[in-house]
């Protein structure tokens, strides 16, 4: 069970479950990107670099 | 001493009076302004946040538009966390007064812009104010800071994943013995991430972020501004006159959500907030005795 709380409340869950689609959408809703696979990668690339940070380091901005 | 507490603190001699006869006169004022019922935020906390409930489908079916529906949110959630404060305070009705209910109501309810557990949110605070400015025991000494810049560069950093201030409420509610309102943390957080990620996964992430998670984040910037940061500033002595200071604030007491008095509240929490500055200017002599910091106030 505290595994599953740990997962949950993890930068990676944040970034797949919020981070991800958020970005995703603000590309299409500001005609960045069209629609289809390739703007779900570009969000990926984008958010990314972040949570990889979070979840490694603690701090979505590097600075901690 | 009777006759030192009919008179009021704005008596020629006042300067004559000992400590003791001030400590009467505090009382005596304080105890005109504990027992009223602030039936202006009961209004505003409750009010609060059905307005904010209400943005979700106004701007989900394009009633209102996502830029209004944002700066409105922005507005609710800032304003969600002090009307509980009184109910962390039993302001509203204390424990036992028919009114309780309606209390603990105003208390769970207008935290849910700020998606705060109403329990934990009160002993935490009872910490703040049993060790205001104390380095180890005060769960919000964190704030303080040289400026606000300063405050402001903390204040993002105690919001990332691996700050060590996100253990300061968990150890309060440990050292008080109340570690089962983790229960309450977990479950507003959950509820929080939930409608987060449904509504990000159900294609409207725009509307969460902007509705609620923005809010959210920069109401806790501008709450902890003016709750935490400027009225415990430097927040270096910890005795009860000097623990809280008066200031003047840029954008007013309104705008700077009644916080130019807090220091009535750390002397007499009980006392609402709407009252503070009828209570300041009926104080302010003795508060000038007592060695105070009342800033330009």
């Amino acid at each position: 069970m505290e595994q599953v709380i740990k997962i949950l409340f993890s930068p990676t869950a944040f970034a797949v479950g919020f981070l991800w689609p958020l970005v995703a959408q603000t590309l299409i809703a500001t005609n960045t990107i069209g629609t289809g696979w390739q703007v779900w990668m570009i969000a990926a690339l984008i958010v990314t670099p972040f949570a990889a940070s979070a979840q490694l380091r603690g701090s979505w901005i590097w600075i901690r | 001493m009777d006759q030192v507490a009919d008179q009021t603190v704005t008596l020629e001699n006042w300067d004559e009076l000992t400590d003791d006869q001030l400590d009467v006169l505090e009382r005596k004022i304080a105890a005109k302004y504990i027992h009223i019922v602030p039936w202006g935020a009961v209004a505003w906390g409750i009010g609060n946040t059905l307005l904010w409930l209400s943005l979700w489908p106004l701007v989900l079916l394009d009633i209102l538009p996502l830029w209004l529906g944002f700066i409105i949110a922005t507005f609710n959630c800032a304003l969600a966390y002090l009307p509980s404060h009184e109910a962390q305070h039993s302001i509203i009705a204390g424990k036992g007064k028919p009114l309780r209910w309606l209390n603990e109501l105003v208390g769970h309810v207008s935290l849910i812009p700020f998606s705060a557990p109403f329990r934990v949110a009160r002993a935490t605070h009872m910490a703040h104010h049993r060790h205001t400015n104390d380095p180890v025991l005060d769960v919000d000494y964190d704030t303080t800071a040289r400026n606000g810049w300063h405050f402001l560069y903390k204040s993002i950093l105690r919001r990332q994943p691996g700050s060590k201030s996100k253990e300061a409420y968990p150890a309060a509610l440990a050292r008080t013995e109340q570690s089962h309102l983790m229960l309450d943390i977990l479950i507003v957080n959950i509820f929080y991430l939930a409608v987060l990620f449904g509504m990000a996964w159900t294609g409207h992430a725009i509307e969460a972020a902007l509705l609620w998670w923005l809010p959210k984040n920069i109401s806790i910037v501008y709450v902890e501004h003016y709750l935490s940061w400027m009225p415990h500033h430097p927040g270096k002595e910890t005795s009860r006159y000097r623990d809280t200071r008066a200031f003047k604030s840029k954008l007013g007491n309104i705008g700077s959500m009644g916080m130019q008095y807090h220091i009535i509240h750390h002397l007499f929490p009980r006392i609402p907030l709407s009252q503070h500055p009828a209570v300041y200017r009926e104080m302010k002599p003795i508060l000038q005795r007592k060695g105070c910091d009342l800033g330009e106030l």
